[in-house]
């Protein structure tokens, strides 16, 4: 399953430009700590953390989107760093929880 | 006997704090690692130390999973991203290089004011480059992480920013603080 598969199925908003890749497991956390020290590569990371910060996170350990939940607003400055390192921001109205549910329910599990 | 190539996994993770307090006589910049949430103030000899920042962070070992042998890391402050704030500055300038090659560039801090006089070793940082280069598809992108030394002169203009989980109370995203 790839980044547009699951952009389509579960209806996620696009924030981002980048490359769409294959996406393997989900990783919730809205600390960027528990995402460097336990997010995989290929990762969907789910979280309604929106600073900057989550882009140099989700970079070094090679995530394949981060998803904001709850319909939380992302500042552009975050935008612009994600366009810039090719990372991918999703977004949706779903709370976190919801949202797990219909990831789970396409097939993808925890890492 | 063939030497390993070692595949490096996290090892003794612990969650913390990182303390960022400075001296209000001699404006000095000092850090450390703390189990604890502490907002403290206090004197020590000439100084009056009040805490700048606290964030939510972690520690970790190396260990390769083939020898077993490990590395740690409890030097390791922090990786800093490089915000282009000074366009002299050899991390910027090497960032600007490496963007084209998909190489993403974080700096390495060691604790301060200790690592400014014994800083972590490159062989640690290639130790570090290597496992996170490990944890990702390389064939997309790549991590190198360099030493703040090589901010030089710019540290104190430095606006670079640490990975470190800062306001997570917050509804909307905080201005983050100047550190260095």
């Amino acid at each position: 399953m790839t980044t547009k598969d699951v952009i389509e199925k579960v209806g996620l908003k696009s924030l981002s430009k980048f490359e769409h890749r294959e996406v393997q497991g989900v990783f919730v956390s809205d600390m960027l700590s528990d995402v460097m020290a336990g997010a995989k590569s290929g990762n969907l990371w789910v979280t309604v953390q929106t600073h900057k910060s989550i882009v140099p996170a989700a970079n070094l350990v090679d995530v394949s989107a981060v998803i904001i939940t709850s319909g939380k607003k992302v500042p552009q400055e975050t935008i612009d760093l994600a366009n810039q390192h090719n990372i991918a921001i999703l977004s949706t109205d779903l709370p976190s929880f919801e949202l797990v549910g219909k990831l789970y329910g396409l097939g993808l599990v925890s890492s | 006997m063939t030497e390993c190539r070692h595949r490096w996994e996290m090892a003794n993770i612990q969650f913390g704090f990182v303390v960022f307090e400075r001296c209000s006589h001699c404006n000095e910049l000092r850090t450390y690692f703390s189990l604890e949430d502490t907002w403290d103030e206090y004197r020590e000899d000439g100084c009056q130390w009040s805490i700048v920042e606290n964030a939510q962070t972690f520690r970790f070992d190396l260990k390769c999973r083939d020898c077993n042998r490990q590395e740690t890391f409890e030097d390791l402050m922090g990786l800093l991203y490089c915000t282009s704030c000074q366009a002299d500055c050899e991390v910027e300038i090497l960032r600007k290089t490496s963007e084209t090659e998909k190489i993403f560039v974080l700096v390495a801090f060691g604790f301060l004011p200790q690592a400014k006089t014994k800083p972590i070793p490159q062989r640690k940082l290639d130790i570090l480059t290597d496992y996170f280069n490990q944890r990702r598809d390389t064939s997309r992108s790549k991590i190198k992480i360099v030493s703040f030394n090589m901010i030089g002169d710019y540290l104190s203009r430095c606006r670079g920013e640490f990975i470190h989980d800062v306001g997570m109370l917050s509804q909307e995203p905080e201005e983050r603080k100047r550190l260095l």
